[in-house]
């Protein structure tokens, strides 16, 4: 357990290659999920995708991993939480395509 | 007179003769016991070299005290010493203002212990093992701001505290360490048992001062220097060490008081530059401080709230050893999480910047001080500043001095319309820090709050619950988030971090504090992989009646290391086969209460939240009847490609036996 408090804000910049996510890049462009903005504005602050790339959780697991940031330094509204949760749970969710190439 | 002088520091004629020649030359008997002490003084301050020893039967009694020593000192706080070189040791230690020697077991220090003997006020503090020895050292010195010293077993010891001098570098603790070359003077050079070349060069790039005493009276000028580089700020360990003849070998030699010898480097800022910050403070929109350690070690908490609160400034914090300001204040807008001030939730926009008594640790490429708004940066740490931000105004001080000097440079140019100014801004930030505090209390809607195992935020709420108002937080939890503990150096809680990060110092570092300061609880927070880096002090604990409570995060895994290689590696072979051959501590699983046992140290294992309560209970009950306790609390892992059963390298020898032996 080797780690800096100030990683804290800790989730997502896991989710820099948000604009592209994997599975919106095969359909039809349309609205984007509201929750994909906060996501955008909220996060990348600490975070680059590296770490959550290839994570893959159902919305439980995102909204359990958002409100672990707080303790790192994580501020947002409930709503803001849920609508980040929602998002996650959607395009991150178990049965999404990988977003990267395998190695 | 001159011949008779001569004759005396030559030893060519005793002390009686001497000041029998004195009388007869026609002084008085009193004028003649001055000249004498006078000359013996000066003999002992040139350093008469070393004494022979005497013949085996009559060493016995070498190491008198320092009361006995032949004659009295001119100088306040000069005294003349007789005896053994480690009776010298001993007699500047205390000189110095030691109180706590904290070593392990070295036979070339004997003439040491021996002069312990009849030095009841310099109290030596057995320590199992260098490592936690030397963290324990550094909670004292940290806690109470007083002196000590780590003595170790030559170049061995020295480099199982190594680790511990890193740390005390890294946060610039006044941490003093000895060893001795195991090498005597008559044979050094050839290899011999525990000899290294250059013993003292090992630790130079981790230590303020490294030296190695030439002569055996030098011994006590050697400490005292090795004090004065240590507790001249900016603090930082020191090194000292002799061949351990020395110790052994009759000197001459001066015990010198520590406070003749100190720089007084307590030095106001610059005026000019006081004023210039001043006037950018006052004139700025929206003014932002950061506080950091010098603070807390200058005692000056209270002075950097006072200047906030002057300026309606909001207040923020980059990594550090302390919590340097009320996390209470309605000034307070929260630790940084990112790795820079632009990261901040609020403010957004600050167009001045100071920053008061903050080493600023870069962990990333990005300037933690971004480009655009002026900087004032307030350090004694005069080296560290300007490397890498642009400082538009450098305030080289004590920052308890440099606050004084700056609150009244802002008093005078404060006018009515500028103090509204700062009353509406305090509305500001409080409006902030109010939304940022109940955003925060949010980390109990955790789906998993009331999991098995438990999962460490709900760990560390409970125990941010528990612990007293004025808890000191000794914290080595390193994937662990920090939080609810409300720290508040005036008369709150608090805190005492792993700023070094060599792992293994938060036991050593508890049962420091609570030596220091036996009056206040002190609880550790320790992951299960720090722990086992370092759990000896537990006897110390148990041995020295040191009422603390040791919390282990233990999820069985390295859990910060798990999820950095999975950001350097996205996507490998790792992730796909979920084979992690660095991180996973279990199979079989540590007991940490069973470890706490051998130590002498009562302790259980707790896995839910209600288990933890009652342990929590028990933990008290513990401490109340001064008993140290220790909760080994199962964590979750958490975080991204955890399995339930995590793989396990196969390496088994099993196969490989011919033989059941």
């Amino acid at each position: 357990m080797i780690v800096w408090r100030n990683l804290a804000c800790a989730l997502a910049c896991a989710l820099s290659w948000l604009p592209a996510p994997a599975q919106t890049q095969e359909s039809t462009p349309g609205p984007q999920h509201p929750g994909r903005s906060v996501v955008m504005s909220k996060c990348f602050q600490c975070h680059t995708d590296a770490m959550f790339r290839d994570q893959r959780q159902d919305r439980r697991g995102w909204e359990a991993a958002i409100y672990r940031m707080i303790g790192r330094g994580g501020l947002w509204t409930k709503e803001e939480i849920m609508l980040m949760a929602d998002y996650l749970g959607t395009d991150f969710g178990p049965n999404a395509k990988p977003a990267t190439q395998t190695r | 007179m001159r011949e008779l002088v001569a004759q005396y520091l030559s030893h060519s004629i005793s002390r009686r003769r001497f000041v029998g020649g004195l009388t007869k030359a026609g002084l008085t008997a009193t004028a003649a016991q001055s000249v004498l002490t006078a000359v013996t003084s000066v003999s002992y301050a040139q350093g008469a070299g070393p004494q022979p020893n005497p013949p085996p039967a009559a060493a016995a009694p070498a190491a008198a005290p320092a009361a006995s020593a032949p004659a009295a000192s001119v100088v306040a706080g000069v005294k003349p010493f007789q005896g053994p070189g480690g009776a010298a040791f001993a007699d500047q230690l205390i000189a110095c203002g030691v109180k706590y020697v904290f070593g392990n077991s070295a036979s070339e220090d004997a003439q040491f212990y021996e002069a312990l003997v009849d030095r009841p006020q310099l109290k030596y503090i057995l320590t199992p093992h260098e490592g936690p020895g030397a963290a324990m050292a550094a909670g004292y010195i940290k806690a109470s701001g007083e002196p000590a010293i780590v003595m170790q077993a030559a170049v061995v010891g020295m480099a199982n505290a190594i680790g511990q001098m890193f740390n005390a570098f890294k946060e610039q603790t006044p941490l003093v360490v000895y060893s001795y070359r195991t090498d005597q003077t008559r044979r050094a050079g050839r290899d011999g048992f525990e000899e290294v070349p250059n013993q003292e060069q090992i630790v130079q790039p981790i230590t303020k001062y490294s030296w190695l005493a030439r002569r055996a009276d030098m011994i006590p000028e050697t400490i005292r220097r090795g004090f004065k580089a240590a507790w001249t700020p900016p603090y930082g360990p020191a090194y000292i060490s002799w061949h351990s003849d020395f110790n052994d070998e009759r000197v001459r030699t001066e015990i010198i008081a520590q406070e003749l010898m100190d720089p007084r480097m307590r030095v106001r800022p610059n005026p000019d530059e006081v004023q210039r910050a001043a006037k950018l403070l006052v004139d700025a929109r929206m003014p932002l401080m950061v506080v950091g350690d010098e603070i807390y070690k200058a005692k000056a908490v209270a002075k950097a709230v006072k200047l906030a609160e002057m300026l309606g400034m909001p207040v923020t914090q980059v990594r550090q050893l302390y919590a340097n300001f009320p996390e209470t204040h309605p000034l307070w807008v929260g630790s940084l999480a990112g790795n820079s001030l632009n990261s901040l939730n609020y403010p957004k926009s600050a167009d001045v910047i100071i920053n008061v008594g903050n080493k600023f640790q870069h962990n990333g490429p990005t300037p933690i001080v971004p480009r655009g708004p002026k900087f004032i940066d307030m350090r004694i740490d005069h080296g560290s500043m300007g490397n890498v931000m642009l400082t538009e105004v450098p305030l080289v001080c004590d920052v308890g001095y440099g606050l004084d000097d700056l609150m009244a440079a802002v008093e005078q140019l404060l006018t009515p319309a500028l103090r509204q100014k700062a009353v509406e801004r305090t509305g500001d930030v409080r409006k902030f820090s109010e939304w940022a505090k109940s955003a925060r209390a949010q980390v109990v809607n955790n789906p998993d709050w009331d999991q098995s195992p438990i999962i460490a935020d709900r760990l560390t709420w409970e125990i941010a619950q528990f612990a007293d108002p004025d808890a000191i937080i000794v914290h080595e939890a390193g994937s662990v988030a920090l939080h609810s503990f409300d720290f508040n150096p005036i008369g709150g809680r608090e805190l005492f971090f792993y700023y070094g990060a060599h792992l293994g110092s938060g036991v050593g570092t508890a049962a420091g504090v609570k030596l220091a300061r036996p009056n206040q609880q002190v609880i550790c927070l320790v992951g299960d992989g720090s722990f086992i880096f370092g759990p000896t002090a537990l006897w110390n604990m148990a041995r020295l009646e040191l009422p603390v409570i040791t919390v282990v995060y233990n999820n069985h895994a390295y859990g910060g290391p798990h999820s950095r290689v999975i950001a350097n590696v996205p996507g490998g072979r790792m992730m796909q086969t979920g084979q992690f051959v660095h991180d996973y501590l279990g199979q079989p699983d540590m007991n940490m209460a069973a470890i706490a046992k051998g130590f002498g140290v009562d302790g259980e294992v707790v896995e839910s939240p209600g288990q933890l309560r009652e342990a929590l209970v028990r933990a008290r009950k513990h401490t109340v009847e001064g008993k140290p306790y220790l909760i080994d609390a199962q964590v979750a892992r958490k975080g991204v490609a955890w399995a339930d059963k995590p793989w396990v390298p196969p390496i088994q020898v099993a196969s490989l036996r011919q033989k059941k032996v």
